[in-house]
């Protein structure tokens, strides 16, 4: 069936404003329709503190976005991150009806229920509650037990969840606009639908997409999601410490991070480099390196360690993939295989249709993540068709209820 | 045999097709339309909108609407434009059908009070959604109507410019230009509202009059069509032997067009002469070379001749262009005093200030060094200052700390307070407070060490800090260096940043040059000898000691500005012994703390 829906992701970021409409025809491929973006400027570690700067941002990426697709953007999906979200697996166990023993959408929505029952700090609510496993009567790493016999389920959840109010904020600033916000997303978790493909997840993966201001990643063991979380430190904060160290201002600091520096110290030429401007001083690569490699070891040692303790490091067989933003950086690839003793790949959204420096390019990672994530969700609603609805209502009132 | 139908060239049925509507908003705009009016207007309609319902009965218009009626009662808005606002929007659907179907609207309005700049810009925008051609003359308020009727004038301008086509602000202070100096004040705001209804009524006729080289509304478009629509007007009428040459020059004399200067900026000029069956090509050429000469090689003369008979012998030279707004203003932002160029009878340099002050902001973060250089300028927001201010001020705590080492032991508690503060207007207060305190203390200090004072220079020379002390100057280089501070802009400027453009930077250096004197000088006198002991080994405790001596024997002498440029900040690198604490872009962000350690400092300096 050729039937098409339109999605557009939209990621509020800390360097960058990002909407991408994409397009998902029936057989699953993605084709990117335009993209919109600008750079951002109210925002800082992944969250928005300046919410007026920031819906300028949006405007003017939405109009591009808007006229690039030529499609009129009314709802989006949008991606969110931040120090404060976390995550955590638990499990949840019932026991299946005596009569019955067949595991119905009933028993899974409530063992869904009980594994959610996590206690959180009162401002939090949940983002996400991604199923992991599942087990019947001992039976492990069950797919899929609807329609299974068995007398106890349980299931293995991933929780990730955030303190309301910041997301609120997030969607408040997005509702301005106005676009309404049709669902938040994690953002590896997004970033993950379009980096990993199964095969990566199966075997193991670690997606870690170091962005602008914070550094967020994901843990696939086994085809699930056993770790993710963000770290609050991002290319901004190598760029911040190039210029505090130096003493420069920060747009030199980031042309010099950008053009000249590398994030490890192998090949480091014993060469001067130009700050520009009238000061007309120079500074040595070498200590351009050292700055940024010491940021660089902090950040990705602050994301190892607790997968580290978990000892998940251990479980993956494909190994990591860097995307983001600040991924092009060079050298931080070595600098990722020295502090995780795994092979890294830097990585970009797998292909698609559309302009390639789009996919290609892990900048975009996390938007064009959020249309394939969207076009998942859409496929796992029960597809509501007028009659269907109509159907749904007459079955309420008429009772027929189990 | 093909019969058609001669029309006079360039004649477009005026009153059929394209109506031609002039509104005027407000009492100032009531003005403008009835002296339209006393002169004969016959090709557009005149429509005047008011609350006051005293000054609407004594318009001579033939159409006229009250605004705010229920709202208002008929009386004015007392000066406040919100009240003109929902007026208007309460007359909503009258101004709506009196404005449909229109080609051309001109729109008067005087801004600065309650109805005019209340109500302007909602005509303004119905009238846009109407999808008519919008020209809106509006004039400013006088400087001495106060600040808030400025501001008020300013907003209503910026508003009616986001909807309009063009925008014909006169500054009323100019009209004094306008008049002989002891004409009376009817007189003077006569001449002001014949000078906006001749630019109406010239525009109109640029487009509507009959020519043999026409000009038409695309052209006019044309010029007027820059990015911020602020408009250029010039008309000059002459009869008499020389007439080309006096009509050019009136209307180059224009102080809507500022004495042809502005032309040079412009991207398009319209200019249109025209005359009766008199007028000659010469004539013409004349005008168009006197008008060659005030405008730009890169600028775009649309021209166009008619011929119209109701001028007789006399000659009309009809000059109409626009500038971009923006960089119409930043040339005159630097300069608001100059009045000149504040005035260019835009109205645009104040409206546009807010517009270059947030450029400044949303590029601040990339640019940290422009914004810092040009918010030397006083016209930007204070806002902006600020923002920038904190940001250099915490790169500048590197500064406060360098003499928290210097002083570790200090027993002087004033001198410990000097130091936290890393702002640098702060320092200079509490460094004139402990200059006092101590000066009875060093008094006897002073005059034992004059003599040494020979020797200890060439070893502070050795040092690298080449003081060129000023020794006839007894005065406390303390309150100097203050007023000297003080006449700079603070906070900013007297605390150290980022490696900036010469002035700022040289005022950085001053004060860290001083204030490092200055305390350590403070170091000495408490604690004779042990704060020596604790110096860093770069300087050398000799050296400081000859450093402190110098201090004492010539009084407090401060070096003079800019010669420790250089020098001090080198000196400043090389005592970075504390880790820096200041955090550039995450000032004002919740620190990020992992065990224990803030990550947002920088690694580099962290683990070192």
């Amino acid at each position: 069936m050729a039937v098409s829906n339109i999605y557009v992701g939209l990621e509020i970021g800390t360097s960058k404003v990002c909407i991408i409409v994409g397009e998902v025809r029936g057989d699953g491929a993605i084709k990117i329709l335009g993209v919109g973006q600008h750079p951002s400027a109210g925002v800082r570690k992944g969250e928005i503190v300046d919410p007026e700067t920031v819906q300028t941002c949006l405007h003017d990426a939405l109009a591009r976005a808007e006229e690039r697709s030529d499609v009129e953007v009314n709802t989006v999906f949008l991606a969110v991150t931040g120090s404060h979200i976390q995550s955590m697996n638990n499990r949840g166990t019932i026991r299946v009806s005596d009569d019955q023993m067949e595991i119905s959408g009933e028993d899974l929505e409530e063992v869904k229920k009980i594994a959610r029952d996590v206690p959180v700090p009162k401002e939090n609510g949940y983002i996400h509650s991604i199923i992991q496993h599942y087990y019947v009567d001992g039976q492990e790493k069950v797919l899929n037990p609807l329609g299974m016999l068995g007398q106890k389920l349980e299931a293995d959840y991933h929780i990730i969840n955030g303190v309301k109010t910041r997301i609120q904020n997030s969607i408040k600033c997005v509702r301005e606009v106005p676009i309404e916000v049709e669902d938040i997303v994690f953002a590896p978790v997004a970033a993950a639908q379009v980096v990993l493909n199964r095969e990566a997840k199966n075997e193991g993966a670690l997606l870690i997409d170091v962005g602008g201001g914070t550094t967020d990643y994901i843990c696939f063991v086994d085809g699930a999601v056993v770790a993710s979380g963000c770290v609050p430190i991002g290319g901004d904060h190598i760029t911040n410490d190039i210029a505090l160290v130096l003493k420069i201002p920060l747009a030199r600091a980031e042309k010099l991070k950008v053009n000249h520096g590398s994030a490890s110290l192998k090949n480091t030429r014993n060469i001067e480099i130009a700050i520009g401007g009238e000061s007309g001083k120079t500074v040595e690569q070498e200590l351009l390196n050292q700055i940024m490699n010491a940021r660089a070891i902090e950040l990705l040692s602050v994301v190892a360690e607790p997968l580290q303790k978990q000892g998940l490091l251990a479980k993956l067989g494909k190994g990591i993939f860097l995307t983001g933003g600040s991924s092009l950086m060079t050298g931080i690839g070595d600098v990722a295989e020295d502090i995780f003793g795994i092979p890294v790949q830097k990585a970009g959204s797998t292909a698609m249709s559309g302009p390639s420096a789009l996919f290609e390019n892990p900048q975009y990672a996390t938007p064009v993540g959020l249309i394939r994530y969207a076009q998942l969700l859409d496929d796992q609603r029960p597809k509501k068709s007028a009659l269907s609805k109509l159907g749904k209502s007459f079955e309420k009132i008429f009772g027929g209820g189990r | 045999m093909i019969e058609y139908n001669q029309l006079d060239q360039g004649e477009l049925p005026v009153d059929a097709e394209l109506g031609v509507k002039v509104i005027g908003v407000g009492g100032a705009g009531a003005n403008v339309l009835d002296r339209m009016a006393l002169e004969g207007s016959d090709e557009a309609e005149l429509l005047t909108l008011n609350t006051d319902v005293r000054a609407l009965s004594t318009s001579v218009s033939s159409n006229k609407i009250q605004l705010g009626s229920t709202l208002l009662k008929g009386m004015g808005t007392g000066g406040d434009p919100s009240l003109g606002k929902q007026a208007a929007l309460e007359a909503v659907d009258e101004i709506r059908a009196a404005v449909r179907d229109k080609g051309i609207i001109f729109i008067c309005v005087g801004l600065g009070g309650g109805t005019g700049s209340g109500a302007a810009p909602e005509v303004c925008r119905i009238a846009k959604e109407e999808g008519v051609f919008l020209v809106v003359f509006a004039t400013m308020p006088f400087s001495f109507e106060g600040a808030r009727r400025t501001e008020q004038a300013r907003e209503a301008l910026e508003s009616i410019g986001k909807y309009a086509n063009a925008v014909i602000a006169f500054d009323n202070d100019r009209m004094g230009e306008l008049i002989v100096p002891k004409d009376g004040v009817t007189q003077a705001f006569a001449a002001a509202d014949k000078v906006i209804s001749q630019s109406i009524r010239a525009t109109m006729n640029v487009v509507f009059r009959p020519g043999i080289i026409r000009i038409g509304m695309d052209d006019l478009l044309s010029a007027l069509d820059s990015k911020d629509s602020r408009c250029l007007f010039g008309y000059g009428l002459a009869k008499g032997d020389n007439r080309s040459h006096e009509a050019v020059e009136q209307a180059l004399k224009c102080p809507l067009l500022d004495k042809g200067r502005l032309l040079n900026d412009a991207s398009a000029v319209l200019v249109q002469v025209a005359g009766g069956d008199t007028m000659t090509l010469y004539e013409v050429q004349l005008v168009m070379e006197e008008v060659n000469k005030h405008v730009g090689d890169g600028t775009q003369i649309l021209f166009g001749t008619g011929t119209d008979k109701r001028l007789g012998n006399s000659l009309s030279v009809t000059i109409i262009s626009s500038i971009n707004g923006p960089e119409g203003s930043q040339a005159t932002g630097s300069d608001p005093d100059t009045e000149d160029e504040a005035s260019i009878s835009l109205g645009g340099s104040p409206a546009s200030s807010p517009f270059t002050a947030e450029e400044d902001e949303v590029v601040f973060e990339e640019e940290a060094d422009d914004g810092v250089a040009e918010s030397l300028l006083p016209t930007l927001d204070q806002s902006v200052e600020k923002e920038q201010a904190d940001f250099v001020e915490d790169a500048s705590e590197e500064g406060g700390s360098v003499f928290e080492v210097e002083s570790a032991d200090d027993d002087g508690e004033d001198h410990e307070d000097e130091v936290e503060n890393s702002d640098g207007s702060d320092l200079e207060i509490s460094s004139e407070d402990t200059a006092e305190d101590t000066a009875d203390e060093t008094a006897e200090d002073t005059t034992g060490d004059t003599a040494e004072d020979g020797e200890e220079f060439p070893s502070l020379a050795g040092l690298g800090i080449t003081e060129e002390v000023d020794k006839e100057d007894e005065r406390n280089p303390i309150a100097r260096a203050v007023e000297d501070a003080g006449d700079d802009l603070t906070p900013f400027d007297s605390v150290s940043g980022p490696d900036d453009d010469g002035g700022v930077d040289r005022v950085e250096a001053v004060t860290d040059a001083e204030q490092k004197i200055t305390l350590t000088r403070m170091a000495s006198d408490s604690d004779d000898g042990r704060s020596k002991s604790r110096l860093p080994e770069d300087f050398g405790s000799n050296a400081l000691d000859s450093e402190v001596r110098f201090d004492d024997a010539t009084g407090d002498d401060l070096p003079e500005e800019g010669e420790t440029s250089e020098e001090a900040k080198q000196q400043q690198e090389m005592l970075q012994l504390e880790p820096i604490s200041g955090k550039g872009r995450f000032a004002k962000t919740d620190p990020t703390i992992v065990d224990g350690e803030d990550l947002d400092v920088p690694t580099f300096l962290r683990k070192k």
